[in-house]
């Protein structure tokens, strides 16, 4: 482990009130489901993993996908605004799986794990201000937006403390400005999901490419609205029915190709929309097991969890994740990830 | 702490949707900071970017004000290129960088809408030098366009007018609006940082400057490549 | 149209001066008025202290040193060219080169925020005065007559190295743009087509039909001058023959390397090499576009001996031995196909350059280039833009850069060889080989543009 202090000093200062040290200290609610996953004939000309071959088309890899609210708290508020997450594990032939970790902002709150230590702690959630009419006049006359009221019983939140540190600190900003906006989705299968680092995948004729993936769900992108007043538990019933009687959802999975001058080892910044977009692969969803508890929150994605033919770039946020999910997965006593040091 | 506070909170929530306040806000808010912190105007097309997609299917949205906006001026304009089909059609084939480009009358301006490969100066110079005359009758029918004839002759000038005519690009990533407002004030960009909550303030003054923007460099289906390299893969020869 | 008179041209833009050094002076103008004298006397030679300023006329003994100047924008503007008159110069040279970098490829390491002195402050730069001699008392001189007038920012010296070449080893130098109405045997033998006087001097008709590029105000004035990119070029020799050696590993074993290079053709390379050195040099030639000892590759592509060769008379074609991607080939498509058709022979300019270094602490070493051209827009931004980085003018190259040039990383890196027969090989992860370390675009006035602005009064 690279820097145990600094990994156990990042899961602490994700703990928060409300979440529980026997579950994911972030994306602590979730709802697993499986399905399979066929790359496009395209695919293996970029990279050469197993899961991107030809053979791998005919029957489709299996995978086991978990979809989470971003908040480390225990009590599910589907409806607030939030980041979400998507976990897949890949299982490949031999026993052997590879992960694709990702969520619905395109991009992280800070290139470096010091860093992220420092927005962490002072973005913890603090108890809600709520915006006095005047100050929303103020706010108004000098044309800035005021901070949203809280939502019905939400009395801590990590906006004003997120919102303030990014004022200071302009590599946060492009997270937090996203954040701050994200709103709920109506269903996990109608958001798109980013793995935010960047990974270097190689091709079938050896060259070597940086790129990042992105989810984008064929149903399209749909969020609640937001001046409605939002539900606390909808999104893990709108899967089921979704799955329910053998009908699927599926994501296409796409992959920007980085240039030269993007950065490669810094998540906090998204890269130009007009990069070469390549179409992977096609990942359809099919059932929500009834095992959740003892299948999906036990089981420890890890994005550092990769195969022959995508290696993970020098980006330091990307290799403490390695850690930082490994301690957390043997603090809850997960099924290990390969990385938690314990033999499963 | 109560989850609503009543009728007053909502009637301020509702602030930005009602009339009075509309009305004030257009009439007062925004002048007074207009003239407190008003933003330069930031300069048309695509940015220099020294990286290769950034450099394909680019951008080109060209509001010329007509001369004359009644129907017999729009008319002109109309015919200035009707007539010219053919030396459109050389140019396209062989400046060899334009994957479409079109013409459009909206309101008071002659509009060219077009995506094309590689820097802009030399798209322009390349066209002007192929069919400069098809430049020189629309031009007779735009505002200001008289001094620029002939557009042989005044190539430095055509380049520098149609990029003030081209709009604003604005930026991909909201963020990123705060770098490119410094750089046009000759300062770093973000340094210091600037306070989130000012953006939608940022945003309403630039909007303020470039009135007509481009919302982002636009959205592509297949990114990254040239028209060369289309036609090429296609097998239609380039 | 106007007529030519070389006596109103300075001697550095149409042709090179038989002298193997230069010193480059970056002066900044701290007294008007002195700075005002100063370019009367150098412009008709009338007073001792101050060195004459070369013309382009043919002389009628080779002089023992030479002298000229470029005035930059802040240049002009400190001399007191009137706000309506510099308005009228174009927006490249306006701007100036640092912020242009981007589209000149100068960015990350090569970006103007790393420049050292003096070229970190551009703003302080009025005039890139440069003295050519065979011997260095002479620059020496002329830097201290310089001097007693002018702030020296700081000054950069260079010299032409043995047989005409470059610190990558390469021959430089030889092709040219040859201009209409300029003697110039040296170039004589050079069979591409004849390039107008519009190429270099503001005025006259440019390769571009119908097009001439603007003068600024006054125009009699403005005439027979030229714009010049003064360029610092860091070359990474070190880097450079590192990659060869790793790329001639990696073509050793390729299935098709015998299409690259037939077995037993490294006799004729360099006089006789080793399989693994010839297919170093293999690489170099495919990157450049010449052997090195100038040779060009598209007309003799398995050997680099030139009998009966000539180095400036060929042409590219769609099956071409001499990769699209070479560094010759960007700079320079001759006829060959291009995707811009109507750019072939328009984006030509006049290379001269020595080299500089090794700095005896930091080893550094690489080119003073000058290109020059009627306009920056159309002709050095044209070609360092779309051409040199990007590649647009053939769908197979486009989306990589120069990779003697180029804007490089090794992530993103690759270069296409060639092969007999069609087909390539791909080379990829090679760094950044050249370096920007400062540089400014200057104005190259004519004689009667310098009396001019000697007799500013504002």
């Amino acid at each position: 482990m690279e820097n145990k202090h600094l990994v156990k000093d990042i899961v602490h200062a994700l703990d928060i009130d409300g979440g529980s040290t026997e579950r994911r200290p972030v994306h602590t609610v979730g709802v697993g489901a499986t399905g399979f996953f066929k790359p496009s004939p395209m695919a293996q000309r970029f990279c050469v993993a197993e899961h991107f071959l030809p053979k791998a088309a005919k029957k489709g890899v299996r995978v086991d996908i978990r979809f989470s609210n971003g908040m480390g708290v225990v009590e599910e508020h589907d409806g607030w605004s939030d980041v979400r997450g998507m976990a897949v594990r890949f299982y490949l032939e031999n026993g052997q799986s590879t992960d694709l970790v990702s969520m619905t902002l395109p991009v992280f709150f800070a290139p470096t794990p010091e860093t992220f230590l420092d927005f962490a702690l002072n973005a913890r959630p603090k108890p809600c201000q709520r915006a006095t009419p005047w100050q929303k006049i103020k706010s108004y006359l000098q044309l800035q937006l005021p901070l949203p009221d809280p939502y019905p019983g939400q009395t801590e939140r990590p906006n004003e403390g997120a919102i303030a540190f990014a004022s200071k600190h302009v590599w946060a900003q492009p997270a937090v400005i996203d954040a701050s906006s994200i709103g709920a989705p109506v269903s996990y299968v109608r958001a798109t999901y980013h793995a935010v680092h960047t990974f270097i995948v190689t091709g079938k004729d050896g060259q070597r490419r940086w790129v990042r993936f992105s989810w984008a769900p064929i149903a399209g992108v749909l969020n609640t609205d937001p001046k409605k007043p939002p539900e606390d538990r909808y999104l893990k019933k709108d899967l089921e029915k979704r799955l329910s009687h053998g009908r699927t959802e599926r994501f296409s999975l796409m992959m920007q190709i980085g240039e030269a001058g993007d950065d490669f080892n810094d998540s906090t910044r998204q890269w130009p929309p007009h990069r070469t977009r390549v179409m992977m692969g096609t990942l359809t969803l099919n059932k929500v097991r009834e095992d959740q508890q003892e299948y999906f929150e036990k089981l420890s994605f890890n994005p550092w969890h990769l195969t022959d033919g995508i290696d993970p770039s020098d980006d330091p946020v990307l290799r403490i994740r390695k850690d930082v999910y490994a301690f957390s997965s043997n603090r809850r006593q997960g099924t290990p990830c390969p990385f938690s040091g314990t033999k499963g | 702490m109560s989850d609503d506070s009543g009728w007053l909170n909502s009637y301020i929530n509702s602030l930005p949707e009602r009339g009075w306040f509309q009305f004030l806000s257009k009439y007062v808010v925004v002048p007074f900071w207009v003239w407190r912190e008003g933003r330069p105007k930031l300069p048309g097309g695509p940015r220099p970017s020294p990286q290769p997609s950034d450099n394909t299917q680019r951008m080109m949205n060209l509001l010329m004000p007509l001369k004359d906006t009644s129907p017999i001026g729009r008319a002109k304009a109309v015919m200035a290129l009707a007539q010219n089909v053919d030396e459109i059609f050389a140019g396209l084939d062989n400046v060899g960088t334009v994957h479409s480009a079109r013409f459009l009358l909206v309101e008071d301006y002659i509009c060219m809408i077009s995506v094309y490969d590689g820097d802009f100066s030399n798209y322009i110079r390349d066209f002007i030098s192929t069919i400069g005359s098809v430049f020189d009758a629309l031009m007779h029918e735009v505002e200001g366009g008289d001094k620029l004839y002939p557009s042989e002759e005044n190539v430095e000038a055509f380049i520098d007018w149609v990029r003030e005519h081209d709009l604003f690009q604005a930026p991909d990533y909201p963020f990123d609006l705060f770098g490119l407002q410094d750089e046009q004030a000759g300062r770093k960009p973000n340094d210091p940082p600037h306070d989130l909550q000012t953006l939608p303030r940022s945003l309403i003054l630039q909007l303020h400057a470039n009135r007509n923007i481009s919302l982002g460099g636009g959205y592509r289906g297949y990114p990254g490549y040239s028209a060369a390299q289309i036609r090429r893969n296609l097998g239609v020869g380039w | 149209m106007a007529v030519f008179d070389a006596e109103k041209v300075q001697g550095n833009i149409l042709r090179g001066y038989p002298l193997d050094r230069v010193r480059h002076m970056i002066l900044e103008v701290s007294d008007r008025r002195r700075a005002r004298e100063f370019l009367a006397a150098a412009a008709d030679g009338t007073g001792e202290e101050v060195p004459r300023i070369t013309r382009s006329a043919n002389w009628s003994e080779r002089p023992e040193f030479c002298f000229n100047i470029g005035i930059t924008f802040e240049g002009l503007r400190t001399l007191g060219l009137p706000s309506d008159q510099l308005k009228t110069f174009p927006t490249e040279y306006t701007e100036g080169m640092t912020r242009r970098a981007l589209k000149l490829g100068d960015f990350g390491e090569s970006a103007p925020e790393h420049w050292p002195a003096p070229f970190d402050r551009p703003d302080r730069i009025h005039i890139v005065a440069s003295a050519y001699a065979n011997a260095d008392h002479h620059l020496d001189d002329i830097e201290k007559k310089v001097a007693k007038v002018f702030t020296v920012l700081g000054t950069r010296d260079g010299r032409n190295l043995p047989d005409g070449k470059v610190f990558f080893g390469y021959r430089d130098g030889i092709s040219q743009p040859r201009l209409r109405h300029v003697f110039d045997p040296e170039h004589a033998g050079d069979h591409q087509i004849k390039d107008p006087l519009g190429t270099v001097l503001l005025g006259y008709q440019t390769q571009l039909e119908g097009i001439k590029f603007t003068i600024p105000t006054p125009e009699d004035v403005f005439r027979d001058s030229a714009f010049n990119a003064f360029r610092v070029l860091q070359q990474d020799t070190e880097a450079f023959e590192t990659y060869l050696t790793d790329a001639a590993h990696f073509l050793e074993s390729h299935r098709d390397v015998a299409r690259l290079l037939p077995e037993g053709a490294e006799q004729n390379i360099g006089g006789g090499m080793s399989r693994h050195d010839a297919l170093r040099e293999v690489v170099a030639a495919q990157m450049c576009g010449r052997w090195r000892n100038g040779t060009p590759y598209e007309a003799s592509p398995n050997s680099d001996v030139q009998d009966g060769i000539s180095l400036t008379n060929y042409d590219y074609s769609l099956s071409s031995r001499c990769p699209a991607g070479s560094h010759m080939r960007r700079a320079n498509p001759r006829g060959g196909p291009i995707v811009q058709r109507v750019a072939n022979y328009t984006r030509r300019m006049v290379r001269r350059g020595m080299s500089y270094g090794p700095d005896p602490e930091t080893g550094e070493h690489g080119l003073l280039g000058n290109f020059i051209g009627a306009n920056y827009g159309a002709q050095f931004e044209a070609v360092m833009c779309d051409w040199i980085n990007f590649g647009l003018q053939d769908p197979g190259i486009t989306g990589t850069n120069d990779p003697l040039l180029g804007a490089n990383v090794p992530e993103t890196s690759r270069f296409d060889l060639t092969l007999k027969g069609g087909g390539h090989i791909r080379l990829s992860g090679f760094p950044r080989f050249v370096k920007t370390r400062g540089g400014a675009y200057t104005l190259l006035p004519s004689l009667p543009a310098i009396r001019y602005l000697s007799q500013l009064t504002a």
